[in-house]
């Protein structure tokens, strides 16, 4: 290599060499054939065509030559190359401080990086797991007023079934609810169903893994019938494909299995089993809506096509049949509705967030890199004065700083991977749809590679450029305890960056930290403390009737508060913050101008015991509670809240007015006329809710539930210790255990639950934020103990010269203030431009909230203190007697 | 070339690598020499197609078994000298081990009586 080497660095061109060995060759020959006897021209002629065809001899040779050149060329850059990373590894080894600091910066930005990576590619680019998911659409239908509204049976028909864009769609409902199963041992269990359409698994290609799935005309032809997810499958029924064909009872009646669903299936919700609701085509369904629609996109159509088509028919129904007068359709891909708006933007913000943080590992990573070339700077000077060039020395550093990225990324997969691992009991619940799965795979190793690549180039380049314009001659001649200039000013423009980054992400976390005190400390309405709740659902079978209903919801009441500890005991079909079983109805005032049903304003059902109101401790601001005389006998009765008083009723006390109430706005059912008796002190509905909830409060006696929450208020303690007791009462009176009750949870709960999106959202950019905090101020100390070890001699001369310890401090810290003020005001200024972008997870704050930047400000300034604080002190403590002797 | 009738003295292929291998063994030498010691070794019964020399000694270069170099040649001339290397040395070895189990495989059928 070394001699080729040699060669190939003052070689003469190629076919100039091969037409001299050749020219040599001839000559040779020709003077031998001469030697031998041969007449000159004649030994020229022979010796030729020896030779065969010069011209063709020539082309190869000089051919062979180029390929062996270019392969010197690789074979030299692959050697300079593997030269390199050892004496990178060797540096790295000869200083175990750096190495370590800067690989374990770079692990922590990438692990950080590659575990939100994990996030983002979950919810924005990873296949949803089923066929083709891009090509499935969900289906919306919108009301008069504009609002997005599931789809009813009829429509979703109307709308799919002879389309040329879409091909027949499906229905599901989004919630899981319990199911009781009765075991051949008399004992029960309840097992999370979702409700779907017949075409559902073929809308979303779900291939069946034992038996088959669901087909049209199963919902009316073959009676009850189920489909059994694979995990519970396999745990309750231990794998058996027999059981397809079997009959459950389910809720008291017989459901077929038709099949199982592959595990790789997961929807909205987790289910164990997908039941199908019975729906046969009638002219009743047409105003019911309840579909969460589905549909596939057929062979070759775009979504925009299936818009347009779809509307066309929506628009022709709404001109031919009255339910539908006004009412249009909306498409979007399933992966929007499935992830939702809210997800994405955490998604991207994570995304954002931890992106700075990686930059602010780099420019400290940079920053250690430019402390070292500078001490290196002979070593770099010398090597190039001995012949190594400049792209050479830049060649050999970027190699180095590789080298630092691939450890960092390595160790880095590893915090990564660790993060992911941890996620799923990180992440709460309800915040990632069990179609979206967080985990370690593939693709975050590709990314956590390429992140490697890209911080290694960002912050090798730094030192590379530094030392491109480096004198030899100066930086041999220099005394290397001498050295600020170029590299010192661009360190402080690094550091102040990161303060500038770090102040930009506290902003944004200080934002969403105000935004989480605010839902959490939203007036909740109700003044009760601690209530447990759960949700009780009986057979409709085994009581047919409301008053057989509201006995049996008497009994479990009473037989509840019998027991030890028990203070009040409520039913009520929606908790405060907690979502709605009741719906909404539309309304009348009775007395004013008639308004066309599906033109009514909407409210909040919430159908409710009488004792709810003093369980709850929810005030009563004018009127009455309902009591124990408003029976199924008695005259219809309604409580409203505060913002439907306030906005119907402004001024005038609502007392004794008559409203006209629709179920969901049912035009073939007649209106129930029901008199406000009272109006109820505002409760929010969700936390960060921005226009008020307009609730409309029915005895349960009145307006029965299946389906209803169980409040229960303990006399003293805690409201989760009544669990079991509540429990066994309700034992006591459903005998037959035929009623599934659901995971007793506290009002606490609840709303921590409907916070927890914020909470989530608040406590990881806060955590990214004090890294880079902490990040920063690491760099701010680390330039800063390092010039200041570098001008020790400039402070025992200032000192010898009559400057104070406290002259010298002052102008330590000065300097350091600079460069983090400037930072400061750069990141502020930053983050007023911004802060916009957050506006749409923010509640209860501006995105200029002076208290959130003012508070950064003061954060910032005190953890810059304690960072400049060390190097400072140390400067001025300089002793200038011995620093002046040591030289 | 398939199909055209074998001249008695072609070379089997492969053999010219090891033919300029093991001239080289004995020291440098040019293109030329390399030629003529052939010729004279071999008594003109393998003729060695010069045209093919050149390639097969710059394949071998390019494969690391021999090295190149200009130098001066024994009448005083600048000529391109060719050198076997460490590599070169080993293939030489290797080759001549090949070439004799070969030729005593061949030999045992052809001169069975």
């Amino acid at each position: 290599m070394r001699r080729s080497l040699r060669s190939w660095l003052w070689r003469v061109p190629v076919d100039q060499e091969v037409d001299e060995e050749l020219a040599f060759h001839l000559e040779m020959r020709v003077r031998d054939l001469i030697a031998g006897g041969m007449d000159p021209d004649q030994a020229r002629r022979v010796a030729r065509a020896r030779l065969g065809d010069i011209d063709v001899v020539r082309r190869t040779l000089v051919d062979l030559s180029h390929k062996r050149d270019r392969e010197m060329r690789v074979m030299q850059w692959i050697d300079e190359f593997r030269h390199d990373v050892v004496f990178a590894l060797r540096q790295m080894r000869s200083n175990p401080a750096f190495t370590f600091v800067a690989v374990l910066t770079l692990a922590l930005g990438i692990g950080a990086n590659a575990a939100i990576f994990g996030l983002a590619d979950a919810t924005l680019l990873r296949p949803l797991p089923f066929t083709e998911p891009d090509r499935v659409v969900r289906l919306f239908e919108v009301n008069s007023a504009g609002q997005r509204t599931a789809v009813s049976p009829m429509n979703l028909a109307d709308f799919t079934t002879d389309s040329r864009t879409l091909l027949p769609g499906a229905g599901f409902l989004p919630g899981v609810g319990g199911m009781v199963m009765k075991g051949v041992d008399g004992t029960s269990e309840t097992v999370a169903r979702q409700w779907v359409s017949s075409r559902f698994f073929e809308v979303l290609g779900v291939p069946a893994l034992v038996g088959r799935m669901f087909e049209p005309g199963d919902d009316w032809v073959n009676g009850n019938a189920v489909v059994l997810s694979e995990p519970y499958w396999r745990t309750r029924f231990n794998g058996d494909p027999s059981v397809v064909g079997q009959s459950l009872v389910l809720d008291g009646e017989p459901y077929v299995v038709t099949g199982v669903a592959p595990a790789s299936f997961r929807w909205n919700a987790p289910a164990s089993i997908w039941a199908l609701v019975q729906v046969r085509p009638s002219p009743e369904l047409r105003d019911q809506y309840f579909w969460r629609g589905l549909a596939r996109l057929a062979p070759g159509a775009t979504i925009d096509a299936a818009r347009a088509e779809t509307s066309a028919i929506a628009a022709e129904l709404a001109r031919t049949i009255p339910a539908n007068k006004g009412r249009t359709v909306a498409i979007e891909p399933v992966r929007e509705s499935l992830v939702g708006t809210d997800l994405r933007m955490t998604s991207l913000l994570f995304l954002g967030v931890v992106g700075f943080v990686l930059l602010i590992c780099c420019t400290n990573v940079a920053n250690l890199l430019l402390a070292r070339a500078t001490a290196r700077g002979r070593e770099l000077a010398i090597r190039s004065a001995l012949g190594a060039g400049r792209a050479r020395v830049v060649r050999q550093l970027i190699t180095e700083s590789l080298v630092l990225a691939v450890l960092g990324g390595l160790l880095g997969v590893g915090i990564g991977a660790a993060i992911l691992a941890a996620a799923p009991s990180m992440v709460p619940a309800g915040v990632l749809p069990p179609a979206i799965t967080l985990a370690f795979d593939g693709r975050v190793v590709a990314f956590c590679a390429a992140a490697s690549i890209v911080v290694g180039l960002l912050f090798g380049m730094v030192p590379a450029w530094q030392v491109g314009d480096l004198s030899s001659a100066r930086a041999i001649a220099e005394d290397s305890r001498t050295s600020t200039g170029r590299g010192g000013r661009l360190r402080g423009i690094l550091v102040g960056g990161e303060v500038a980054t770090a102040v930009l992400l506290l902003v944004g976390a200080g934002l969403l930290l105000r935004t989480l005190l605010a839902v959490e400390n939203v007036d909740r309405g109700y003044r009760a403390g601690e209530i447990l709740t759960m949700v009780v659902d009986p057979l409709a079978s085994e009581y047919p009737t409301n008053d057989a209903l509201v006995q049996f919801y008497d009994r479990v009441a009473e037989e509840v508060s019998g027991g030890p500890g028990v203070a009040a005991v409520a039913w009520a079909s929606t908790l405060p913050l907690g979502s709605s079983m009741a719906g909404q109805v539309s309304f009348e005032i009775v007395g004013e101008p008639p308004v066309d049903v599906p033109q009514q304003p909407r409210a909040d059902r919430q159908v409710v015991s009488w004792s709810y109101f003093e369980t709850l401790d929810l005030p009563i601001v004018d009127g009455r509670a309902f009591t124990s005389r408003d029976t199924g006998e008695s005259p219809g009765v309604c409580v409203i809240n505060e913002a439907f008083a306030a906005r119907y009723f402004r001024g005038t006390s609502p007392i004794g007015q008559r409203l006209s109430l629709r179920q969901g706005g049912n035009t073939r059912q007649p209106p129930v006329l029901r008199e406000i008796v009272g109006v109820a002190r505002q409760v929010k509905g969700r936390p960060d809710e921005t226009s008020e909830l307009l609730q409309v409060y029915v005895p349960m006696t009145q307006d029965g539930l299946d389906d209803i929450y169980l409040l229960v208020r303990p006399a003293t303690g805690s409201a989760g210790a009544l669990a079991s007791v509540v429990k066994a009462a309700i034992g006591r009176v459903d005998t037959k255990q035929l009623v599934s009750v659901g995971t007793p949870r506290t009002l606490d709960d609840v709303a921590h639950e409907a916070t927890s999106a914020h909470r989530f959202r608040a406590v990881l950019v806060v955590a990214f934020a004090g890294l880079a905090l902490l990040l920063a101020m690491v760099g701010v100390f680390g330039i800063l103990a390092y010039s200041v070890q570098q001008r020790t001699a400039d402070f025992a001369v200032r000192r010898a010269m009559g400057a104070t310890s406290r002259d010298v401090l002052r102008l330590v810290a000065g300097s350091a203030a600079r460069v983090v003020a400037s930072g400061a005001a750069l990141g502020l200024l930053a983050a007023m431009a911004a802060s916009r972008v957050l506006t749409a997870v923010l509640f209860g704050v501006e995105p200029l909230d002076p208290l959130t930047f003012g508070l950064v400000g003061g954060v910032l300034a005190l953890t810059a203190a304690v960072a400049v604080a060390g190097p400072a002190w140390r400067a001025a403590r300089v002793d200038p007697a011995q620093v002046l002797r040591g030289r | 070339m398939a199909g055209s009738p074998k001249s008695p003295n072609a070379l089997l292929h492969g053999a010219l690598d090891a033919l300029i291998l093991k001239v080289l063994s004995r020291g440098p030498s040019h293109g030329y020499a390399v030629a003529r010691f052939i010729e004279e070794a071999t008594g003109d019964a393998l003729l060695v197609e010069e045209g093919s020399l050149y390639p097969a000694l710059y394949r071998l270069e390019r494969r690391g078994w021999v090295e190149a170099e200009w130098g001066t040649s024994e009448l005083g001339r600048r000529a391109k000298l060719y050198r076997l290397t460490a590599a070169g040395r080993t293939q030489l070895d290797q080759e001549v081990a090949t070439w004799r189990q070969f030729s005593t495989g061949v030999s045992k059928v052809l001169f069975a009586s």
